[in-house]
């Protein structure tokens, strides 16, 4: 399945939620049962596969990792563990660090340094996004420089399982 | 999934926690994992002038294969020569552990933790000699 295309969207990383959720909410109404009670067997479940479709599309757009993977999954590249490039040291001092600063933070229940580390992680993932969207344009379907960015693909997916964590951290205490 | 009783053993009661001063030129560091996948591990060495590594330490995040895996790789290579210590393949790790197929890249993240501190030791050695000489 073609995710934008179920949609209505060109392919493409920047998409609006506002624009998203809008689809979302039109094509679902089209293909709403009730719309169907007059019609054949065969129309109604023409609807209802296309409705789950709807759905299951917008879950994939909604979601700036599932929406990446989309992109490269459509342009023939694989994702996936196994199929992306190790991390960079960079990146993983980086998560060594805030994996640290956030043992520490749990040691002492200091959960004004969870809720800035939180914060620091949602501007990451704010940055990490804005990249990947810049890069997916400026990469043009060409395969090369879209397989360069499958390590922004993995830090998206780090920054948003740290950050899954620090809420459910959060929501304990 | 069960984990093993020595897994369990490891991940309960870690050896050689802890950090070494990576500033240190006979300390090797060795950083590797899966951030997008929970794992990061830290392996060091601290290597005599015998060549022979006198104290290892690793701090590992991740799962208790992965911290099991990296436990158990410190208190193989203390006492050990780089060499013999580079030897190690992460299916004695798997051995040991009794590693299931799913846990098994947690051994090899352990390998690759050592390769890379044992690395970062001569990248460190040569730099230093390449000072002397000049």
């Amino acid at each position: 399945m073609n995710p934008f295309e179920v949609l209505g969207f060109s392919p493409g990383y920047d998409i609006a939620a506002d624009q998203l959720a809008r689809r979302h909410r039109e094509l679902s109404k089209v293909l709403h049962p009730d719309k169907f009670t007059g019609s054949g067997g065969g129309e109604r479940r023409e609807a209802l596969s296309r409705a789950v479709e709807v759905n299951e599309a917008f879950r994939i757009l909604r979601d700036p990792v599932r929406r990446a993977e989309a992109i490269f999954s459509l342009s023939g590249i694989a994702v996936g563990e196994t199929n992306e490039p190790k991390a960079s040291p960079d990146f993983l001092m980086e998560a060594m660090e805030q994996r640290e600063a956030l043992e520490d933070a749990k040691a002492s229940g200091d959960t004004a340094a969870v809720r800035a580390l939180g914060d620091g992680i949602a501007a990451q993932t704010t940055r990490v996004v804005e990249e990947l969207g810049q890069g997916f344009a400026s990469a043009q379907g060409d395969a090369e420089k879209l397989r360069a960015l499958l390590p922004l693909l993995g830090k998206l997916r780090y920054a948003r399982r740290f950050q899954e964590e620090l809420e459910a951290l959060l929501e304990e205490s | 999934m069960a984990y093993s009783e020595k897994v369990i053993e490891h991940a309960e009661n870690p050896r050689n926690v802890g950090t070494l001063d990576k500033n240190d030129p006979n300390v090797g560091t060795g950083l590797v994992g899966a951030p997008a996948c929970g794992d990061v591990m830290r392996l060091q060495i601290k290597v005599g002038d015998d060549g022979i590594i006198q104290d290892a330490r690793f701090k590992t995040f991740g799962c208790g294969s992965a911290i099991a895996s990296s436990s158990l790789a410190t208190e193989w290579i203390k006492g050990k020569t780089l060499d013999e210590a580079e030897a190690i393949k992460n299916d004695r790790i798997v051995e040991e552990l009794n590693l299931p197929p799913v846990k098994i890249h947690c051994s090899v993240l352990a390998e690759d933790a050592i390769k890379t501190a044992i690395a970062d030791y001569r990248s460190k050695q040569a730099a230093r000699k390449a000072a002397e000489t000049k």
